[in-house]
């Protein structure tokens, strides 16, 4: 059992922060932990996504080193070099990421704006009574 | 309430450690991600788009109208920031 936990305690990591997010979009009642909590569940999809490009044994991030440029015909190392792949996949995930946190910010100043809080059940309660 | 949503974060979590056991091991370099496509993109990267880092190569010379996409969402969201929190004009129309 400890083995199994321990030969891939990076997934592990990652499903308990995924987790952490997961409920905090849940559980919580205030709209700002909710967002925190969507931050949270997105930084452990990137986790996980650059782990997999990860190699082990001496592999260094995905520039190309020593070679002159243009010569191509030398063989390059495939294991010398880090999977570039979930590296740029994950470039486009944290842009996207931040022009989400970025709009929702401005939807909850909205939000404050016209009640006053950012408690759920409390803006729900305040549409209840006004009948809006 | 709270107790609902522990209850579904702690069963989901239980369903995503259950499909760790077929993950690779962290670190194999013969891992299924490293293994089919990404090894044409590090031999190639250098011959077909002239760039020594292949993160940039992937991203603006294959990916290049992904990344053209990709700057219409912070157009779209820069924008929609803006119109969400400009002053409204005094004695303009609603």
């Amino acid at each position: 059992m400890l083995d199994y936990v321990i030969g891939k305690y990076n997934f592990w990591i990652y499903v308990v922060l995924m987790m952490i997010g997961l409920y905090a979009m849940m559980g919580k009642k205030n709209l700002v932990k909710k967002l925190i909590g969507m931050n949270i569940f997105q930084s452990a999809i990137i986790l996980f996504y650059i782990s997999t490009g990860v190699k082990k044994g001496g592999a260094t991030v995905p520039i190309l080193m020593g070679h002159a440029q243009g010569h191509g015909h030398q063989a390059i190392d495939v294991a010398g070099y880090l999977n570039p792949l979930p590296h740029v996949l994950m470039l486009t995930a944290i842009v996207v990421s931040i022009a989400t946190t970025g709009v929702a910010l401005a939807i909850l100043i909205l939000i404050y704006r016209r009640y006053n809080t950012l408690e759920e059940d409390e803006i729900l309660k305040i549409r209840k009574d006004t009948g809006v | 309430m709270k107790v609902i949503a522990l209850i579904a974060a702690i069963m989901t979590g239980a369903l995503l450690i259950y499909g760790i056991e077929e993950m690779p091991e962290w670190g194999d370099p013969n891992s299924p991600a490293s293994s089919h496509v990404s090894p044409l993109y590090i031999q190639e990267a250098i011959e077909k788009t002239a760039t020594p880092n292949m993160v940039t190569a992937v991203l603006a010379d294959y990916r290049g109208y992904d990344t053209l996409g990709e700057t219409t969402v912070i157009f779209t969201a820069g924008i929609a920031c803006v119109l969400m929190l400009r002053k409204k004009r005094k004695g303009g129309g609603d």
